[in-house]
């Protein structure tokens, strides 16, 4: 009887749990097409461990004012946010270290800026759930174009390919601007230049073999240094000496820069990997589009990677579950490359589909995204301000071709002081 | 020749207010254009005003996306009725201060005037934590409780303007022919500022429509309403410009039926009192 009344109670206690189990919801706060890029992952966690994942999506600017708000509030409707690397500093306060889910095993598999990325004061605050990084687009029916390539060749004496440093880069682009049409206007430029962004010009700068970009390890300021007013140097002259970016250069950001691309006016682009999955079919550069590893300098490739992070707000009623989905979402990170951006973390989960037709850009990106110069942008609190307020008024300012790169860093370094 | 000159003057003042009515209306017109451009168009550069082909694509691929009809369906749900309420609240509201000149109106009206003057960013944290502690958050009534924050001030002083210009003996006559204090507001009073409640209503029912902050911090899946979806197809990698044009041409359209409809109120509204006297 006893015996019985145990058996009963023990399969009142399972049902029970179970029940309470099947009933558990994990609650992501994430970037409208982040949900898409995990959601692979959320439908394997589910059917693992049965807790329904909901992803609570808001646009970009959106995940920062609605963390913030939570975190302000003492209470969170999310266990668990994606954010961009941007903000990994600002948040930091607020968040949980999850030092122990960067084991060995993880550590290897993840590109050396990621993993700095992911630690602030000393402690990791966020695992990375995609990354992504400029890599160098053309367009391969110039490049394989045997009249091109012997025009190339006669000219600057060596062969003509998807150039690997600044000074390949600048023949090239010099060689395609030119009228293709014969009405005395120039209508294909050799690549673009983004007035509206920094970002590329700080991966010249890494490229430069700067200790940084804007910001030592130390926070002092070196926006003035030799390698930042060498790549500014390069960057404009792209526009104010050899002219081969199309007008307009302070309004051309990622968007403008990309349909340039894809309209057949530019026969280089500096851009974030995932844009070789996106050319559409009826674009003229369809079907004739390379992918290699973003350009070099004196220090190498580099780049800035763009990662986003997930993180568990101190606020977050299920901190346990959240660590679990973190660790599951980074030893599956390859169930995420079939999502419209195509993008991971970790080299294993490109290196799993880098063979595949459509994947060319696959290695190219881990090379950009592993290499030794390639640094995430300073992990400073304020360090959107500085670019808000100053860096990127110093670049606009640069590519108006008036003043001296020199000079007009050193303005920027008071700017940034001030901020600071 | 007098009508001759009136007329030529007619057509310059008309020439002038259409040349006002298309450069405000510019872009919105671009707007649309840009909704009915294929992909490649859409940041051609340089631009083409119209498009080049006309594609409905970015309306069909809008149309099939899971989030949009029950955002729509959400905006809708929230704005009439954070409308309604702010009316119901309103009318009554703006008819006792205007009527009644009590110092406690006075003191009601300045303390309406005050909270339109909040910024609405500052009341985000503490409307989050009182809706979760009701168990609010994510639902069309918290929403609609945010929303009539908004709108109820507005409503109110929109309504006793409304209502001061309402002579007093009107009332007055009503309750000498037998009316108590309500047949005369709801039989004489209220038909008499009803421009003005659809004035009211508009600006409220706008308000709520196009709403940002309160429905991004506030919702989540169940009650997200249109403009956050809208916003959504800005990511950190770019902007999705096509889609985004045609939600938010389908999304404008609502506001310009429902001004279509009540126009006549409007102009009536608008030009309450202006003869006066």
């Amino acid at each position: 009887m006893k015996k019985t009344t145990m058996l009963m109670q023990g399969l009142a206690a399972a049902t029970l749990l179970s029940g309470s189990l099947h009933a558990q919801t994990l609650n992501i706060l994430v970037e409208g097409g982040g949900e898409m890029q995990q959601q692979a992952i959320a439908d394997a966690f589910t059917a693992e461990t049965g807790v329904e994942v909901n992803f609570t999506v808001v646009p970009y600017a959106g995940v920062f004012e609605r963390l913030s708000t939570e975190i302000a509030s003492g209470r969170s409707n999310f266990d668990l946010a994606t954010i961009d690397v941007v903000w990994n500093a600002y948040f930091a306060p607020y968040l949980d270290p999850i030092d122990d889910l960067f084991t060995d095993e993880v550590l290897a598999d993840l590109p050396l800026a990621l993993v700095e990325d992911a630690r602030v004061d000393g402690r990791y605050i966020g695992m990375p759930a995609w990354a992504n990084a400029e890599i160098l687009f053309y367009r391969t029916d110039l490049f394989e174009d045997p009249a091109e390539q012997a025009a190339f060749r006669d000219e600057y004496g060596y062969d003509l390919a998807p150039p690997t440093n600044w000074d390949e880069f600048r023949d090239v682009a010099v060689f395609f601007t030119r009228d293709t049409t014969g009405d005395g206007r120039t209508d294909l430029y050799g690549t673009d230049v983004k007035g509206a962004f920094s970002e590329e010009w700080m991966a010249h700068v890494l490229q430069a073999g700067s200790p940084g970009v804007i910001l030592d390890d130390d926070n002092n300021v070196i926006i003035d240094n030799d390698e930042h007013v060498a790549a500014l140097e390069f960057y404009v002259g792209l526009h104010c000496e050899y002219q081969v970016s199309p007008g307009g250069v302070l309004e051309t950001g990622w968007a403008e820069a990309q349909n340039l691309f894809n309209q057949g006016n530019t026969a280089m682009m500096r851009f974030w990997g995932h844009a070789y999955k996106q050319i559409p079919e009826d674009a003229v550069v369809a079907g004739n589009v390379g992918a290699a590893p973003m350009i070099a300098g004196e220090a190498g490739i580099a780049a800035i990677p763009g990662p986003w992070y997930n993180v568990i707000p101190s606020t977050s009623a299920q901190k346990e579950l959240a660590r679990e989905f973190i660790a599951f979402a980074i030893a599956n990170n390859h169930l995420g490359i079939d999502s419209p951006l195509g993008l991971a973390a970790t080299n294993s989960a490109y290196e799993r589909y880098a063979t595949e037709p459509g994947n060319e850009h696959y290695f190219p990106l881990m090379e950009t995204l592993g290499a030794n110069a390639t640094r995430g942008r300073p992990l400073h609190e304020d360090f959107q301000e500085i670019v808000d307020e100053a860096v990127l008024p110093a670049l606009q300012e640069a590519l108006e071709c008036r003043r001296a790169p020199a000079d007009i860093l050193s303005d920027a370094r008071r700017w940034v002081e001030d901020i600071l | 020749m007098r009508n001759n000159a009136f007329s030529s003057r007619q057509i310059g003042l008309s020439l002038a207010a259409l040349a006002i009515v298309v450069v405000y209306a510019l872009p919105y017109i671009y707007l649309v254009s840009t909704s009915l451009k294929p992909a490649s168009q859409v940041l051609q550069i340089p631009p083409s005003f119209w498009p080049q082909t006309v594609t409905l694509e970015n309306y069909t691929r809008i149309l099939g996306t899971a989030t949009v009809p029950g955002s729509f369906a959400n905006s809708v749900i929230v704005a009439l009725t954070s409308t309604f309420l702010a009316l119901v609240l309103a009318v009554p509201a703006a008819y006792g201060a205007s009527f009644f000149r009590v110092r406690l109106s006075i003191y009601f009206m300045m303390f309406a005037l005050i909270t339109r003057m909040v910024p609405t960013v500052s009341l985000g944290v503490p409307l989050f934590t009182i809706l979760k502690d009701v168990g609010l958050l994510d639902t069309h009534l918290g929403l609609i409780l945010a929303h009539t924050t908004i709108s109820l001030p507005l409503a109110v002083w929109l309504m006793s303007a409304f209502f001061e210009s309402i002579p007093r003996e009107l009332e007055e006559a009503a309750r000498m022919d037998g009316c108590n204090r309500f047949q005369s507001f709801f039989l004489v009073v209220l038909p008499l500022v009803s421009s003005g409640m659809a004035i009211a209503a508009l600006f409220c029912f706008i308000a709520s429509w196009n709403e940002f902050l309160f429905a991004l911090l506030l919702t989540a899946d169940q009650a997200k309403t249109t403009p956050i979806v809208i916003a959504e197809f800005r990511t950190a990698y770019g902007l999705d410009w096509g889609p985004m044009t045609a939600l938010a041409t389908l999304y404008s359209l609502p506001v310009i039926l429902i001004t279509l409809l009540l126009q006549k109120q409007i102009i009536g509204g608008l030009t309450f009192g202006a003869v006066k006297g």
